[in-house]
């Protein structure tokens, strides 16, 4: 081999490490002079926990003993040794850029070794980006992960992008490779050829069944809270199943400072307030967020017309370090969108039945409570459970409960539907970290409850009413391979079993890295994945949220498998990835949109299907000046089914993002340019009126004044939209005010006005039939503050 | 459901930005036949999708004339045919040909009485138009004895529910329950074979919600046994951005081809208390000419609705009753729809029973028991006085 990478790699990091050694060493004859009788040493591993989730060992923190000349730089490893250290109490003090300091209290004994592990926190700052840090966590994940198809992202980076009306991570992962967003205005996420029902949305590591306000133009996530997002949207590892197409991780932000902390977000469309602290000496934070639309209010102070619909969202975070290397952290969301109103109060009803209107009432939500356990375990020499454990073991107990319900009321009762999923899921893991392996083993079991029913308490009648309470069970191994300095390797198999269908299945998932150099990696990986909850939501252009049910005797488990292989060169100041992709459906469930709520087993049509693409993406991170990203994407699916082939609504083919935001000593800019190609839709080629036969006087047609027109459509997606384009602005400018941090922003969407087409609409009722097109946004301005304290 | 919340999404901030003439379209052949075994005679309408090759137009509708007058494009001079179980083959004929003012086009009538139908067994429909295409269907009659028209009964929907049971029907995939109001029917499925309506039921097929039991109005209330062609096509829609949705299972065009065995038939007069000042029996009074002249004798009037805002009227309904005469035909007592705000009321008398057509408008003014007022096509002023 013509060129071999050195075992550690002569950059910043490894100067750090030497420089490190070289001055403990140049401290080696003070401490010596200064050596009490008894001393003990202090050795661990320290290692961090960014925004992406996925803990890797940190090189180059500073640890230091409070109060004492001690200290050292971890190595590449993580690894660290203080040695001398005075008998008695101590504290250990870890520190990283961008991550929360660790204090870790002690007490060494004479003559023996204490072992700390060390798991650092990314810390998010208001305002400031922080883009070294990222910078640095992706060479480490660069360097020690295969992580194909995944991308991470700090709030830091995610900051400055313009935002629709209210800052939005959601909207930010739309602009990520291989993710399509059908229009401006959905937030659904189809990620590589992926229907939009098919992605886990984890929030701290829990899954958010409906995690989308106002139809799908907002997600659940307030931008206070979010302190990272990690999208997988391809092959990801064991330790992830249910849904077909990819896994994105929203991870809360933990508040570093201690004290009480306060920020307030005043947006276009929304307040949203978050208060947080650190307790403990840095051992606890906490954090509570909350965020309400007020349009309603607004609308009701100024005019006598009503605009009926609000959401609000509720968010709680807590983590506590607790002794013995234990930390726990508590998640706690709620959300609503309430849509409630008489129809009688709107003005544009007519004369005649205006104050006869009935009330509608239509609210839905997420309610989603997780506890997480996680101890540092330190290094475990014996075989436990058929495998010698590693140098350092995480073990990790999750309990959660997320439920989703909707409730449609027309009339007071004279139609009601609902829809309900509660979950209550245990999952856990332990993983052990060694020189060559990163193994882990997993469970995750959890009991469901569904229901989807429709009926009418005025008339005594259920259309349908169908409760599944499935249970499901998996095991999950994983292991992390450092096959050689070149070489890693991450396997690992699912099994998964489903009760209600008598369904097994073992998803086996492998993805590998080579380093063809210090920056450059070629990538590979394939997976089979499965998904046993299902939408009803269809493929409509409009996704307003999913509405489950569980696979059962009649409705199968939709499987698919991944083939990724791309490459990845890490520049000083980011980095470029291409990666093709292959995903290939067995089994893809689509809603029968014409299903009979009287009977089972119609609710959804079997397919098959095939996605393949391209994702480029080049990101750059300097730690001054602009930094953002660029997408490339492109991807072609079909689906078919009983010899008729079709494009999904989301087949976009190609798809341009570019992601820019500068930084500035007061203000920051923010701009984003989108470019795609449209996607399919079907023509409507003409209307048919339904006639209506009175049965009480035997005769069609009773003067009924309403005129029954359905619209025909065409061959299924044979058509496309024209291209989009959309040019984003932001602009924030940071000041201090008595104290606080003060940051008014303006976005504008949709900048120059680009008349995106969302549908079309038909109307063959003259003798000159006309089609119109409704735009997507049109230019979209939006004002906001936000206020740290 | 989902159409509405599209009309929601495109009201907050589309708008259109494009407005383009498209070509013509293939007209396809569409039909709606309903053998029913309550009917004296069965009929099967015919007619075109519509393509945009005709300027539609809505003229007053005529129930002798269901497709013309209500936005159709008919197919007129087909070979209807009806093959019965036996394999006797019945011929059908249009309308317009017996009419005498062509109206009836695309009305194909078999002279088949509906008690002769036989149940669950096929029969099939076949058409032939003049340009040779062709269209089949095929349905079998559900079992169950037809309902007469039981006596009509008082419904005060302040208090009372209507608890409606009938037998199952062999062969009936549902249950098709309909009440008829001036705004239009509601109609529903069930599987069941009992039903309750209470009295403030409100019509979620309209926009508004609005109550389905109207003060003062006569509602026919039926119940038919359906086969699974009537129930699959009226219980689906299509998408309006796809243009999917309906099931037909006629072959060569678009609709259905169904039966229904109507097995209840109630007439619900509905009546609610009149505590408040609008509300009451009223007659007219004036002078011996005035009434011997005045072309409407009598209200009843109820407040339907109160209002829901400060600025909104109350909604009233009611029945009024006409004077007899040649020349003005049709219902003696009809309904009547209006609203009161600040001792101001307007009411709209209807033709007959349905909010679609309006006969004539009054408007005036409420003087303690009295309702004085003129209408806007007669002329004229009338008192109206509370009867005790």
């Amino acid at each position: 081999m013509a060129h071999v990478l050195p075992l550690v790699p002569l950059t910043l990091t490894t100067l750090l490490t030497l420089f490190a050694r070289v001055a403990l060493l140049g401290l080696v004859p003070a401490l010596l002079s200064a050596q009490d009788a008894a001393t003990g040493t202090v050795s661990g591993r320290v290692s961090a926990r960014p925004d992406t989730g996925a803990t890797a060992s940190a090189s180059s923190a500073t640890v230091s003993l409070a109060g004492r000349s001690v200290g050292a730089l971890t190595g590449p490893d993580g690894r660290f040794v203080l040695e001398r250290v005075p008998a008695g109490p101590a504290t250990v003090r870890v520190r990283l850029f961008g991550y929360r300091t660790v204090e870790r209290a002690i007490r060494v004994r004479a003559g023996d070794t204490v072992h700390v592990e060390v798991v650092l926190q990314s810390e998010a700052y208001l305002l400031s980006a922080v883009r070294t840090d990222a910078r640095a966590v992706d060479t480490e994940t660069f360097t020690t992960k295969p992580n194909v198809g995944t991308i991470a992202m700090g709030a830091a980076a995610m900051a400055g992008v313009p935002s629709v009306g209210e800052p939005d991570v959601v909207r930010v992962v739309q602009l990520l490779p291989g993710v399509v967003a059908r229009n401006d205005y959905s937030t659904g996420l189809n990620v590589r050829g992926g229907e939009a029902d098919q992605n886990l949305i984890l929030l701290d590591g829990h899954p958010i069944h409906n995690p989308f306000h106002l139809g799908g133009l907002f997600s659940t996530f307030m931008d206070a809270t979010v302190g990272g997002i990690e999208l997988m949207t391809g092959a990801f590892p064991s330790r992830y199943g249910g849904r077909l197409s990819s896994v994105l991780e929203v991870h809360s932000v933990d508040e570093a400072h201690s004290g009480v902390h306060a920020t307030a977000d005043v947006s276009a469309l929304a307040a949203t307030g978050r208060l947080s602290g650190a307790f403990g000496r840095g051992r606890g934070t906490w954090s509570v967020a909350g965020r309400r639309t007020y349009a309603d209010a607004l609308q009701s102070i100024f005019t006598d017309n009503i605009f009926p619909y609000h959401f609000r969202d509720l968010h709680a975070r807590a983590a506590y370090q607790l002794p013995g290397q234990a930390r726990l952290s508590v998640t706690a969301y709620h959300g609503k969108d309430v849509l409630d109103a008489n129809l009688a109060e709107f003005a544009t009803d007519s004369v005649m039945t205006k104050a006869g209107g009935g009330q509608w009432a239509y609210d839905w939500g997420n309610l989603v409570v997780g506890v997480t356990l996680s101890k540092e375990l330190g290094p475990v020499s014996s075989p436990l459970i058929g495998w010698a454990l590693g140098d350092s073991t995480t073990i990790e107990q999750r309990v959660s409960t997320s439920g989703f319900a909707t409730r449609l009321d027309l009339g007071d009762g004279a139609l009601t539907q609902r829809s309900e999923l509660s979950d209550l899921r245990f999952s856990g893991s332990l993983l052990t970290r060694g020189a060559s392996h990163d193994r882990s083993i997993g469970y995750e079991v959890a009991t469901n409850r569904v229901r989807y029913a429709s009926g009418s308490a005025q008339t005594g009648t259920t259309g349908f009413d169908l409760t599944q309470r499935p249970k499901t069970g998996a095991l999950w191994i994983d292991d992390l391979w450092r096959l050689s300095p070149r070489w890693l390797v991450e396997g690992g198999l699912r099994a998964e079993g489903l009760s209600g269908r008598d369904w097994a299945a073992l998803s086996p998932r492998l993805s590998v890295k080579y380093l063809a150099s210090s920056n450059v990696a070629l990538t590979a990986g394939a997976g089979r994945v499965t998904q046993w909850m299902q939408s009803l939501a269809g493929d409509g252009a409009l996704r307003y949220f999913d509405i489950w049910i569980a696979s059962d005797s009649f409705i199968p488990v939709a499987a698919a498998w991944h083939y990724v292989a791309g490459v990845e060169r890490r520049l000083d100041a980011g980095s470029v990835r291409l990666e093709g992709f292959v995903k290939q459906y067995d089994r893809v469930l689509e809603a029968n949109w014409s299903e009979d709520p009287g009977r089972r087993g119609d609710e959804f049509f079997e397919a098959k299907g095939l996605s393949y693409g391209l994702d480029v993406f080049a990101r750059w991170q300097p730690a001054t000046g602009a930094n953002g990203w660029m997408t490339y994407s492109y991807g072609v699916s079909s689906r078919w089914r009983d010899s008729v082939r079709w494009a999904p609504g989301h087949d976009r083919r190609h798809e341009l993002d570019v992601v820019a935001t500068w930084p500035l000593a007061r203000y920051r800019l923010g701009a984003h340019f989108g470019l795609a190609t449209g996607t399919p839709y079907t023509p409507i080629t003409g209307e048919i009126v339904r006639r209506v036969y009175d049965p009480s006087r035997d005769r069609w047609g009773t003067g009924d004044p309403r005129l029954r027109l359905e619209p025909l459509g065409g061959v299924r997606n044979s058509e496309r939209f024209p291209p989009t384009h959309r040019l984003d602005l932001d602009a924030s400018r940071e000041f201090l005010y008595r104290g606080a941090t003060v940051a008014p922003y303006l976005s504008i969407v949709n900048a120059y006005g680009a008349k995106n087409v969302f549908v079309y609409l038909y109307d063959y009722s003259t003798d000159r039939p006309k089609r119109r097109a409704i735009s997507q946004f049109p230019v979209l301005p939006s004002l906001g503050v936000r206020i740290g304290f | 459901m989902r159409a509405a919340f599209v009309a929601a999404m495109l009201l907050i901030s589309a708008c259109e930005i494009e407005k383009v003439a498209i070509p013509v379209t293939e007209a396809r052949l569409a039909t709606h036949g309903v053998l029913s075994a309550s009917a004296s005679t069965q009929v099967v309408l015919l007619e075109r999708t519509r393509n945009g090759s005709i300027q539609l137009i809505a003229p007053p509708f005529d129930l002798r004339d269901p497709i013309v007058t209500d936005e159709g494009v008919a197919e007129t001079g087909a070979i209807v045919r009806l093959e019965m179980p036996g394999g006797r083959m019945l011929l059908a004929r249009e309308d317009n040909l017996v009419s005498g003012d062509a109206s009836g086009r695309g009305v194909y009538r078999f002279l088949l009485p509906g008690a002769s139908l036989e149940r669950n067994v096929p029969y099939r429909l076949s058409v032939l138009t003049r340009k040779g295409e062709a269209l089949r269907g095929e349905t079998a009659v559900p079992g169950g004895v037809v309902a007469p028209a039981a006596e009509p009964r008082q419904f005060d929907r302040a208090r009372d529910t209507a608890f409606i049971q009938w037998p199952a029907a062999s062969g009936a995939r549902s249950y098709y329950v309909r009440i008829e109001t001036p705004f239009g029917p509601r109609a529903f499925f069930t599987d069941s074979t009992r039903v309750r309506l209470t009295g403030d039921l409100r019509n979620v097929e309209l926009r508004s919600l609005a109550h389905v039991f109207i003060p003062g109005f006569p509602q026919i209330v039926t119940v038919s046994a359906v086969d699974s062609n009537f129930y699959d096509w009226y219980r689906t829609h299509n998408d309006p951005l796809s243009g999917a949705g309906l099931v037909s299972r006629v072959t060569g065009g678009f609709g259905f081809f169904g039966s229904l065995v109507r097995l209840h038939f109630q007439e619900l007069r509905v009546v609610a208390p009149q505590s408040e000042p609008v509300a009451g029996k009223f007659r007219v009074v004036g002078s011996a000419l005035e009434v011997s002249t005045t072309p409407y004798l009598s209200l009843d009037v109820y407040v339907e609705s109160p209002s829901a805002r400060s600025d909104q009227p109350d909604a009233l309904s009611g029945q009024f009753q006409k004077r007899p005469t040649f020349s003005n035909p049709g219902c003696q007592i009809c309904g009547l729809l209006g609203n009161s705000q600040g001792g101001r009321i307007n009411l709209y008398f209807l033709r007959d029973w349905s909010a679609a057509d309006t006969a004539e408008v009054f408007t005036g003014e409420i003087r303690g028991d009295t309702i004085v007022g003129s209408y806007r096509g007669f002329g004229g002023v009338a008192r109206f006085v509370r009867a005790r």
